[in-house]
């Protein structure tokens, strides 16, 4: 038994030593108008050795999940779906020290659905849509950066960040979800950086139909019109001064 | 000068300019809040944020032009917040409870018992007496008062609850009161409003945002800033802006007429001479006053000890609340409830104020307009003066973006640090300079706590206050920039202005 823990203990350095470490990982999600999402990551790794790499996905339950770039003889397979769907990467003898690995997946269901019980009163007007996600670092292997793009299906803005999770610490500037636009469509973008077992991070966005309701634009045009016809006395000439 | 009622009637329009100003603002506001509201999403702006500009846009618009009365046009802001689903309903409602409102409700209670027992009218004869042979040393008197206040009381709302009865009553004097405003009572309002603000950053104690600007200093920048560090940059900065402002607001901004220059009271200094003596030695009630009131000030100025002492610390509000307790107490107290006189119409015209301006911190409107303004720039490459001039000037104008102080700390603070970093320079050599600007909330009405206050003595209208603000943030900026390539050189604190980054 002393001498189990004995090898235990000396390995465990060569162990930490030799364990890939992910240096960022990074999610661009594109969501249809129907609520599919189409998903490509990218594992950036270095200090890569032969064997398994376990790295959480963050959805619960991805589609046709494919290897779309990796280095030879590298096959990747779902773990088991307790909760959090997990990516098992499986690494040939050989394996370059720095890798990039490229996978698609796809989400049945990219949005939350809305169901309202019988009498239930809606808190988001039509056609809003609600984006959550969640992402722990459930294994050992620390991240150096993680990163979910969402891009917007087309006609549809950021109404809301109703969560960005956990609030920017001290040393780091900005806010976790940013906003952004690309040629066609708005984005918005979790990032958070150093994560080691156990760290979290979120988001949740309620997203709108870009376009704007023209009652704003009528009912607008038409208090300014009448009040400038209702109050033409303000700047009348010889208007007689008040309380005289 | 027995009463101090702040009438919630709307101020006349005078000149056939403010007349035009009046008709057009109302459409003029609608149709800015039209054109944000049907701008192009932009990059980086929620909807929320792009409403919430859209509606402080349209508020700040009416505010200044008054085609309505300022509370009036805040009720209007609260509406508007809640339509376009910039704010939910429990935020806009919850404003009417915070801090600044409850402080500006129970300070009116404090004050209105200074003016019933006439304590505040002693003052204020005594102070004309002294030194209000000429308006301009009453002014002056104000600012070395205010300079006095400004390291013993930290809170800015504080300092200006506490002398507002005398600056009402001197106003008073000048023949200034709220239905015929003239140039002195401006002055002496504004000027208070400055000196309230600006002389926070004498000290880095002065406000809670510039202990955060410190921290963050330390803790991105990797620099100490230890006290006397802050004060010998602060003080000079502040307290030479505030006495050309004194000199500027008189000669320049709001010249005083010949006969504005001397109490205006009949028979003169002579007969404010002889009220003052006629009001004979201080009364039972006056003195009453007086320990009241000291005991309010006693907590307000040693609120750092308070968890050592009583195991929780009485914030600036509750020692106001103890005092307005005291003064409304049956038989042993000062004041009625019926006798106390709360500007209500100020309370809603604070509560919308606050409710955009929070509206535009929590979308993050505020934000995307500061990174905006650092975004659009190139200063890579540049001299440091250059890069100095901007990062100062940003900080300085930028608090007509948001209204709380810690909120514009902690967003621009970093970015300052990290941009001084990625150009090479010594984070402190921007980082301090743009920290001493934190205070300087003087451009709008709405833009901090004494603002609001003051502002309801109906003195001075919105526009008078942009004006004045905005040429103290210019003059604040300009002693900068040349304390920049001079005085904060010598200290180490700069590189030179001519000097590039490799």
């Amino acid at each position: 038994m002393n001498l189990m823990r004995m090898l235990l203990i000396l390995l465990l350095p060569a162990a930490l030593a030799a364990a890939t470490r992910i240096e960022s990982y990074t999610i661009q999600l594109h969501a249809s108008p129907e609520g599919r999402g189409q998903a490509t990551a990218i594992l950036s790794l270095s200090n890569c050795a032969p064997g398994m790499l376990v790295v959480p996905l963050g959805f619960s339950a991805p589609e046709d999940l494919k290897i779309e770039g990796s280095p030879t003889g590298v096959w990747l397979e779902l773990g088991p779906r307790n909760g959090m769907t997990s990516l098992h990467f499986h690494f040939p003898a050989g394996m370059p020290a720095n890798a990039t690995l490229r996978f698609t997946f796809e989400v049945k269901q990219v949005f939350q659905a809305l169901q309202l019980a019988p009498g239930e009163k809606s808190t988001l007007p039509k056609g809003s849509r609600i984006f959550r996600h969640a992402f722990v670092n459930t294994q050992e292997t620390p991240i150096g950066t993680y990163r979910l793009e969402l891009l917007f299906p087309e006609g549809f803005m950021a109404q809301a960040i109703r969560e960005q999770l956990p609030k920017p610490k001290k040393n780091e500037v900005g806010s976790r979800v940013l906003l952004s636009k690309t040629a066609d469509h708005q984005a918005a973008t979790l990032q958070f950086t150093d994560l080691h077992q156990g760290d979290d991070t979120s988001m949740i966005l309620e997203l709108v139909p870009t376009q704007r309701s023209i009652g704003w634009l009528l009912a607008g045009l038409l208090l300014g019109g009448v009040y400038l016809i209702k109050f033409r006395d303000l700047i009348a000439k010889g208007r007689p001064a008040p309380g005289a | 000068m027995e009463k101090m009622t702040l009438s919630s009637k709307t101020r006349e329009a005078q000149s056939p300019t403010e007349k035009w100003m009046r008709y057009l603002g109302f459409p003029g506001g609608i149709l800015l809040f039209l054109l944000i509201l049907f701008l192009p999403p932009g990059a980086g702006l929620s909807a929320s944020a792009q409403s919430g500009a859209a509606c402080f846009a349209l508020a700040l618009v009416w505010w200044v032009t008054e085609p309505f009365p300022t509370y009036v046009t805040s009720l209007v802001l609260m509406f508007l917040l809640l339509v376009t689903r910039t704010s939910n309903a429990k935020a806009i409602m919850d404003v009417l409870g915070m801090e600044v409102i409850w402080l500006n409700l129970l300070a009116f209670i404090l004050s209105s018992m200074l003016v019933k027992t006439r304590l505040a009218k002693r003052m204020a004869l005594w102070l004309v007496v002294r030194f209000g042979h000429k308006a301009t040393w009453a002014l002056l008197a104000f600012l070395v008062l205010q300079l006095v206040l400004a390291p013993l009381i930290p809170a800015t709302a504080a300092r200006c609850v506490m002398t507002l009865p005398l600056m009402i009553v001197v106003a008073t004097i000048y023949g200034s009161t709220e239905a015929t405003p003239n140039a002195f009572g401006k002055n002496l309002m504004l000027l208070n409003l400055a000196c309230i603000s600006v002389l926070s950053s004498i000290t880095m104690t002065g406000s809670s945002a510039n202990l955060i600007a410190v921290g963050l200093i330390q803790n991105m920048g990797g620099h100490r800033v230890y006290y006397m560090d802050w004060m010998r940059v602060g003080a000079p900065v502040a307290i030479l802006t505030m006495v050309l402002m004194w000199i500027l607001g008189q000669k320049l901004l709001f010249r005083m007429k010949p006969g504005e220059q001397v109490p205006q009271v009949e028979g003169g200094l002579d007969l404010v001479r002889r009220q003052y003596e006629a009001m004979g030695p201080l009364g039972f009630q006056e003195k009453k006053a007086i320990a009241i009131f000291g005991l309010v000030l006693f907590l307000w100025m040693t609120d750092i000890f308070h968890m050592r002492w009583f195991g929780v610390e009485i914030s600036a509000p509750f020692a106001a609340l103890l005092g307005a307790v005291i003064v409304l107490f049956p038989r042993w107290g000062i004041l009625s409830w019926a006798e106390a006189d709360i500007p209500w119409h100020l309370l809603i015209f604070s509560a919308g104020a606050y409710a955009g301006g929070l509206a535009l911190d929590d979308t993050g409107a505020a934000e995307w307009g500061v990174r905006m303004l650092f975004g659009g720039m190139n200063l890579k490459g540049v001299p440091f003066g250059l890069t100095y001039t901007v990062v100062v000037s940003v900080m300085m104008y930028s608090h007509l973006l948001t209204t709380s102080k810690t909120v514009r700390t902690l967003i621009m603070i970093p970015i300052i640090i990290s941009l001084a970093k990625a150009l090479g320079w010594n984070p402190l050599s921007l980082a301090l300079p743009a920290a001493l600007c934190i205070d300087w909330v003087v451009g709008l009405p709405i833009s901090g706590k004494p603002n609001v206050v003051l502002f309801s003595t109906n003195q001075f209208t919105v526009s008078d206050n942009f004006k004045y603000g905005m040429m103290t943030c210019t003059i604040g900026v300009l002693i900068l920039v040349l304390s920049g390539a001079t005085w904060f050189h010598w200290l180490g604190i700069t590189p030179s202005f001519w000097a590039v980054a490799p």
